[in-house]
Order: structure tokens, then sequence, then C-alpha cells
């Protein structure tokens, strides 16, 4: 099942993040261990809609539709820019210091996502 | 100053003495100069401020304030104001001397701008008439609003104080005053009186200036007094481009034309905010919260990774080498495997755990085989032999920000310093870990910067630079993504004469790796090739190097030889495995044929696997359009079955 939605055309970072983690065993136990929080993603369009999606790393190790019933930070941002963050091209703490990115809830986990959207990125090393 | 306390000056008789009263009051003029230049401050010019009574008050009780000056005409005036007003205004100004209108109507009519916010000519004629005192420096803008009061003449007080008092002394009239000071100087005057809304000109400074050089022309008196002035007029005349310049980066900083287009930016991306979040309780930047430093302090360990030790595979081909160690260094040497590398210096920790080199080089070997996690719990291990492995740190510092680990990185990089460099951060003085929010972040990364660009000033110049600082420093800007000072970094590091650890022939690769990735993130992956290539050209089976080509490749929609380049990498962690699983066969005495065994020597040689490298596969072959193939890519997948597809 694709958790894509046609109307967030960045949603489609979820199904990336989800084929990540679901790649391995060890994968999902090792992401788990380090994230260990429910994220949760409130994407706003251009329309104006708004949709959610979350990644479990702290029960399942999952990725899915809708809001979880206790997330450990909710993080609310346009469609565009969740692109961005997912393409490389923004980081967050530059999205967070511009008021882009809301945060709701455990904003010190919200740190702990760059090396989880990095799952999602292709970026060069060092 | 006799003409201001002496008995022949009553206060009834001198007007100076009244206006001497305002030159305490007139600092604001410098404050709003030079500390309220803030975008609020051009925001209230007078260009979009309404007319108030209050204005025209303070203008009337001005005027009121001082009735025992003459009421000479301004015709009689040494200097006649029209000869260097524009000719239309000039016209208004005559009638308007003649027959006496109210301040506010002669206002209009003289400068036909907004009631209030203008001088009137009957003010400026009082105050022409001074000009027995005139020895005001040629720059007003410049003089009054740079220099302290107290290093003011005190001629020049007097006359300061009656020009600006009735505009000062409303707190409205304060930011309108600084910036039409700061911006007429440079605007040329056709242009300005092009636009409607900018008729103010004739109040531009080198129009006042020519009437104060005028004064000061008929000004016999006061002649001597004003050579002794004349350095300071020199000073200021050299602040002025100074202020000019300062106040173009204004200008240019905003982006904006004028300020209207910037208020409305400001509104619409207000509106564009206050769309976003409907929720009350989400941590806005503003509130302060998140920045509350009692957040997490103790927690210790839990920013970082959580490391685990380091995973051996189970068997080694160099489990009997005599020197396995020296094996490892031989194969880094002349650019051989990568894994076999690696596989050679896991034997030499085995042999002896405390060999801190070697698991320095296991790490390194990891990491440049692309196997970042087993490079982190390599180099961790280091440093818990030895704390102060330069080497292992710098390490641990680059792949920490390859996994996305900043805070981590950023300290890793300040122990770095304070164990090369204690002359700058004493090894006591480094930050305690703790979890971090952006903000704190944000902090850490400045500190550690401001560190090591004090480090690298210690070198004398820009060829005997310690190569290691400048590393530490490209991967501190590749970290906040400053990326072109990243890139000058590196290359600062790579033309350094100094030989460190990061310049050596040994690792001259990785530099050139870096420099590539930098390059790369900041959109220049044509550039970025170039380097790579360098990379394996001096080590031909450097897998990040490798890897890196084909992300350039994705992000230049090269998507074939992407795949090309990633299926190569893979291919180079897959021949060992290979060579191993035969060698492994002979070992373990079993039938070729017999798949169990398969599935128990798979089970061996997996303990350090990347996976970067099969979800980069996987994307390339979703982009290009071959779900087919992209569903073969699993981990562990051997990429020979891709060979009739793609060359590598």
């Amino acid at each position: 099942m694709s958790l894509k939605n046609d109307k967030f055309p960045a949603s489609a970072a979820f199904d990336e993040i989800n084929k990540a983690l679901t790649a391995s065993e060890a994968t999902r136990k090792d992401a788990i261990k380090q994230g260990n929080a429910v994220f949760a993603f409130t994407l706003k369009n251009a329309a104006g809609e708004t949709e959610s999606w979350y990644i479990d790393l702290k029960n399942k190790g999952e990725v899915g539709k809708g809001l979880p019933e206790k997330p450990t930070v909710t993080l609310l941002l346009s469609d565009a820019d969740f692109g961005a963050l997912i393409a490389g091209k923004a980081n967050a703490q530059k999205l967070f210091m511009s008021g882009k990115l809301k945060i709701k809830g455990d904003v010190m986990k919200a740190t702990k996502l760059d090396p989880i959207l990095k799952k999602a990125q292709t970026k060069a090393k060092l | 100053m006799s003409f201001l306390g002496g008995a022949e000056c009553s206060t009834a008789g001198n007007p100076l003495s009244q206006f001497s009263k305002h030159v305490q009051d007139d600092r604001t003029l410098q404050h709003d100069r030079l500390v309220g230049r803030g975008p609020g401050a051009s925001m209230g010019g007078f260009r979009s401020t309404p007319a108030s009574a209050p204005q025209d008050e303070m203008v009337n009780g001005f005027l009121h304030q001082n009735p025992n000056l003459p009421e000479i005409p301004l015709e009689q005036q040494a200097p006649l104001p029209h000869v260097h007003i524009d000719p239309n205004h000039a016209v208004h100004l005559h009638p308007q001397a003649a027959t006496p209108m109210s301040p506010q109507a002669s206002m209009e009519a003289a400068f036909n701008v907004p009631p209030g916010t203008q001088f009137s000519p009957e003010e400026f004629a009082k105050f022409q008439q001074m000009n027995a005192t005139s020895t005001v420096a040629p720059s007003p803008a410049a003089s009054v609003t740079t220099q302290p009061q107290a290093a003011m003449p005190m001629t020049m007080q007097p006359l300061a104080a009656p020009m600006y008092r009735p505009m000062m002394s409303h707190p409205m009239y304060q930011p309108m005053y600084g910036p039409q000071m700061m911006h007429m100087p440079q605007q040329p005057q056709q242009e300005v009186q092009g636009k409607g809304k900018e008729r103010l000109v004739e109040l531009d400074d080198s129009k006042w200036e020519e009437q104060f050089k005028q004064m000061e022309l008929h000004d016999r008196q006061l002649r001597e007094e004003e050579a002794a002035k004349t350095e300071e007029k020199d000073e200021a005349k050299a602040m002025e481009p100074e202020l000019n310049k300062m106040d173009e980066q204004l200008h240019s900083e905003t982006g904006y034309g004028d300020l209207e287009s910037i208020w409305a930016g400001i509104q619409k991306e207000q509106e564009a905010l206050r769309d976003l979040d409907d929720e009350e309780n989400y941590v806005r930047f503003d509130n302060g919260s998140f920045d509350n430093t009692s957040w997490g302090i103790n927690s210790g360990f839990g920013t970082g990774p959580i490391v685990e030790p380091y995973m051996f595979e189970q068997e080694n081909i160099f489990q009997n080498e005599q020197n396995p160690f020296e094996e490892g260094l031989r194969i880094m040497r002349e650019g051989g495997n990568l894994s076999l590398a690696a596989l050679a210096f896991e034997a030499a920790v085995q042999k002896n755990p405390d060999h801190v080199e070697a698991w320095v080089h296991l790490g390194s070997a990891q990491a440049q085989n692309e196997k970042e996690e087993a490079a982190i719990r390599a180099l961790e291990h280091a440093l818990k032999i030895d704390p102060n492995n330069l080497d292992a740190l710098m390490g641990l510092a680059v792949s920490y920000t390859n996994e996305g680990y900043d805070s981590v990185a950023y300290r890793t990089l300040e122990r770095w310093l304070s164990v090369k460099y204690p002359q700058i951060i004493a090894p006591a003085d480094v930050s305690a870990p703790a979890e971090m929010g952006f903000t704190d972040r944000a902090k850490l990364h400045e500190r550690v910067t401001n560190l090591f660009l004090e480090a690298a000033r210690l070198a004398p110049d820009g060829d005997h630079m310690d190569p290691d600082v400048q590393v530490g420093l490209g991967v501190l800007f590749y970290g906040a993504e400053e990326y072109d000072k990243a890139v000058d970094c590196f290359q600062a590091a790579l033309h350094s004469s100094i030989q460190g650890s990061s310049n050596q022939r040994e690792q001259v690769h990785l530099l050139w790796n870096r420099l590539g990735a930098t390059l790369a993130n900041s959109g220049r992956s044509e550039e970025a090739i170039a380097a790579y290539e360098k990379a394996l050209a001096i080590h031909p089976n450097f897998v990040r190097a490798r890897y890196n080509l084909g992300v350039s490749c994705i992000n230049i929609g090269c998507h074939a030889e992407a795949a090309g380049h990633l299926l190569a990498a893979l291919d180079m962690h897959k021949s060992v495995e290979k060579s191993f699983r035969d060698r492994a066969r002979e070992l373990l005495g079993v039938n070729k044929d017999d798949p169990s065994a398969d599935a128990r020597i798979e089970a061996m040689t997996t303990q350090n696997r990347s996976t970067t490298l099969y979800d980069t596969l996987r994307r390339v072959f979703t982009q290009m359009g071959r779900p087919d193939l992209a569903e073969k890519v699993v981990v562990g997948v051997d990429p020979d079955i891709f060979r009739g597809e793609f060359d590598f």
C-alpha cells in the first residue's frame, strides 16, 4: 500500500522512509533504538488541506497514515518545505528558526529527526 | 563661551541661551542614527505618517517660544535662501515671507508635503538669522550624528538645537530623521524629484550644506574659531562615505525597493504563518520556550546515537596472519579492496584489543568502504583506549556529520581542537554532552567554529596553515550548510604545504572526496564529479567516492551511469564476500551445491553491511521507471544479476 497522497507530492518520501525501514530487520531495530520516538507529521499543501503521517520508531518501526495516538513530537509544515527537507535542500533547524516548521511535543526529539530523514535523502558523504 | 553666559547676554536678549537648554535633549539624534537603524525605524518614516495635531502644536510652540527674536523678513537675510533652493520652491518662499501665513499653511505651500512633517520657512528664517554663530560643519548629517555630544563645538550646538529640536521633540520624528538623512545624500536629485512622494528634496543634506557654507562665507567674525574646527570637519567628511556605505547595505539587505513593499512583504509572510498554525500549542520560535536551558541538560548520553561494540566478522582470512596490521596497511597503501583491509585490521585488534592505531585504521577503512556505522563503532572504541587520538576524533566528527548527529559532531571537533591546540581551548573546557534543541545546537556550532577560526589564524600565512584545522573548519561549515566556505577550507587543506594527517599521501583521496561531496551538496555536481575522479584515481577501490559519484550522476539525471557506479561499489563489497565464501566452503568442507551451507556462510559475512548503497540503488531504479529492477534490490543481493543491464 502506498502512503503517498497525490495532493501532497512530497509525501512520496514516507514511502521511501518506509522502504528504508523495512529493508532489513537490523535496520529497523537500529532505527528504533536510535529514534525511540513517534514522529507525527502534519503537512499542509498549497490548497490549504492538511494530512498527517507518522513514523513510529518506538514500538513497531513503521510508517503510516494519520495521526498516531501518542506522538512524541508533532511537526507541522508545508508540503513544499517538507519536500525541501527530504531533498536535503532545507534543514529542520533553519525551517524551525524561520517559523516555517512548528513543533508540538518534545522539541528535543525533533533534532533527532535528521538521522532519520537522512535515510530518505540521497546525499553525498564526506 | 562668553556669548552664552555673559552679562551682556541676558536670557531675553540672547536666543542662544534658550537653545542651550535643549542641548541635553539633542542626543536622541545620535542614538537614532547609530542605534535605532533597524527596520522598525525605517518603517516609521514620515512618508507613511499621517499628519497629527500634536506636531503642529510643537511647531507653533517652538515659534512662540522665542518671542524676542526679531521678525526680519526673509529677503534681508544675508545669504538668500532661494538661491540655493529649487526655483519652483523658491517661488513659494518669497510671497510667503512677505505675507505671513500660519506655519502649517506655509509649510504646505512651500513644500507640498503632508502637514506637520516639515520645517516652516519662518523657522528657517529665524534659524538663519542666527548665523552669527554659524560655524556648522559642512555636513551636518555626518557630524551631528556621529560625533559624541561632548566633542562637538559649543557654537554648533545652539545651531543644531533649533534645527532639530522641533522634530526630535516628538517621538514620531525620531525614526523619520534617521532614514531621511541617510538616504538623501546618495540619491541624485533629478531622480528623486521624479517621484511624487519624495518632494522633500529641499531638506536634502547637500542643500543644507550649501546653505551653511554660504553662511560661513558671510560670517567673518568667527573665522578663527572655524579654522580650529576644520580638523573635525575633515573627520566628519571622512565618516560620510562609510555611513553611506552602511546605508547602501541597509538598502540591499532588505532587497525591497521601498518601505511599503517591505511592509507588504512582512504582512504577507505573517499571514502565511498565521495560516499555517491554527493550533495554539505548537512551539513557536518567538515564544522562547524552546530556549529553556533546563531542558535535557543532564541527559548525558541521550543526544548522540547509541554506539554498540564493534561487531567482527566471524570468519576472517587474516586470522592466522603473522602481522595483520601491516597487511592491512599494505592493502590500504596499494589501494586494495577496503573490505579486505577492514578484515585485516579486525584481525589485528582481535589479536591485540589495545592496538589503538589498528582500531583507527579499521574505522577509517570502514568509513571509506561506505559502512558508516561500523566506522563509528571502531572509532569510538579507539577513543575508549586513547581519548586523545586525533585521527579517531576527526574521523568520528566526519562520520557523525554524515549520519546527521550534528551536535555530537561539533563536540567531537571541539575535543579534537582541545587536544591539538590546548592553548585555544583547554581540554577541561570542552562542552559537556547534552541533548540539544535547535538553538543550543546553533550556539554550539558558532562557538566551535570561532575556536577553529582562532586556530586557523595561528598560521603565519595561507600556505603554511594546518591542513587539519582547515578540514575541521570545512566539516563545521558543511554541517551548517555553508558549502562555499567549506569548499574553500578543503581546497586550502589540499594546497597547504604543511604536512598534516589529512593531506598525507595515504589520506589525500579522502580530502578530494570531501571536497567533491561539499561541491555536490551545494549543487555543483559537475565540479564534484571531477573531484571524485581525482579521489578514485588515487584509490580505485574507494567505495565512498564511487557511491558519491553515483549520487552526483543521479543529481544530473544520468540514472544509468548512477546505477553503474552504485553496482560497482556493491561489487567491491561483494567480491570479498564471494572469495571469502569460497574459502569458507573449503574450511567448512561442505559440498558446493549444498544450499544450507550457503545460508550459514551468508550469516557469517553480514555483520557489517551498509544499506545505503542498496537504498540508493533502489531509488535509482525507481526513478528510471524500472520497478521490476527495484524489486530485486534487497540487502545482500548479488550485483551480478544486473550485469546484463548495466556496465560496471
